[in-house]
């Protein structure tokens, strides 16, 4: 499996760990109201879609960077990815 | 009173030698190391900062990518000196660290041109080794560890591993080499 790094080109999976779900980026805010609750969702509960999926990789053996990956978790199929630092920066 | 005698990373006084067919490979002990990382907002040093996997020399340094805003300088012959200090004189508002006695250099040469560094790199590590020409630089897997791979020239390619594993490194590159002349 290869995956294409944004920087990089395409580089074997196996240079990479997974973390998970890409929605680990949106960590709530801890001293807002209702904290507790969001810290609750956002730590336990998970979509687990068969199909395509944004999820968290590490390029451990690599440039240590935290791409943001599509990939169809049915077929393996990698669709896209994405520097983590520029999806976050997006975001914020 | 405590004697103390430097040692290379392979243990001995001297660094390391050997010599299969074409191929030489050396234990660099004179190669100074430091990392430079930009800050946000910080001015561009005065250094090389080669594109993503990408090595460059510049006078008496060079420098190879190795992270977003982030770069290797090396200074050959300069192990003995305070590169960071001289690093960081050059790249105000810059995280400069001190990183040689961190790693272990080897240099492989081939005296018969690239082919010979071809085939090494391809029982090395998992990179293209035909696309991966002289000023590519990257970081890889090898042997179940992480190394820094410079292709400096066609004839010359350089291994950057970690120090603690200089012995481990070092079997598996001679190993490679070994296989390769007992096979030509």
């Amino acid at each position: 499996m290869l995956i294409p790094h944004p920087l990089l080109g395409l580089r074997d999976a196996e240079e990479f760990t997974y973390l998970g779900d890409a929605r680990l980026l949106d960590r709530p805010d801890g001293m807002a109201e209702g904290a507790a609750a969001a810290f609750y969702e956002y730590v336990h509960l998970r979509d687990n879609p068969a199909g395509v999926h944004r999820e968290l990789w590490f390029h451990e053996q690599g440039d240590r960077s935290w791409l943001v990956v599509t990939r169809n978790t049915v077929t393996h199929e990698i669709l896209g990815a994405e520097l983590a630092r520029n999806v976050k920066g997006g975001a914020a | 009173m405590t004697d103390l005698h430097p040692i290379c990373a392979l243990g001995a006084t001297q660094p390391q030698t050997r010599r299969f067919g074409p191929l030489t490979l050396a234990e660099n002990s004179e190669l100074a190391l430091a990392s430079v990382a930009l800050r946000r907002d910080a001015a561009s040093p005065d250094l090389p900062q080669p594109v993503p996997g990408e090595w460059q020399a510049a006078g008496d340094i060079a420098a190879f990518w190795t992270g977003p805003d982030q770069w290797m300088v090396e200074g050959p012959g300069l192990a003995a000196t305070d590169f960071a200090a001289q690093i960081a004189a050059r790249a105000p508002g810059c995280s400069v660290t001190e990183q040689t006695d961190g790693f272990v250099a080897f240099e492989i040469t081939s005296t018969t041109g690239p082919g010979p560094i071809r085939a090494l790199l391809e029982k090395l590590v998992n990179v293209d080794a035909h696309r991966f020409t002289a000023g590519h630089a990257t970081r890889t897997g090898f042997h179940h560890m992480s190394v820094f791979v410079i292709r400096r020239a066609d004839d010359r390619l350089a291994l950057i591993g970690m120090r603690s594993a200089a012995g481990t490194i070092w079997h598996a590159l001679t190993d490679a080499a070994e296989q390769l002349e007992v096979m030509a």
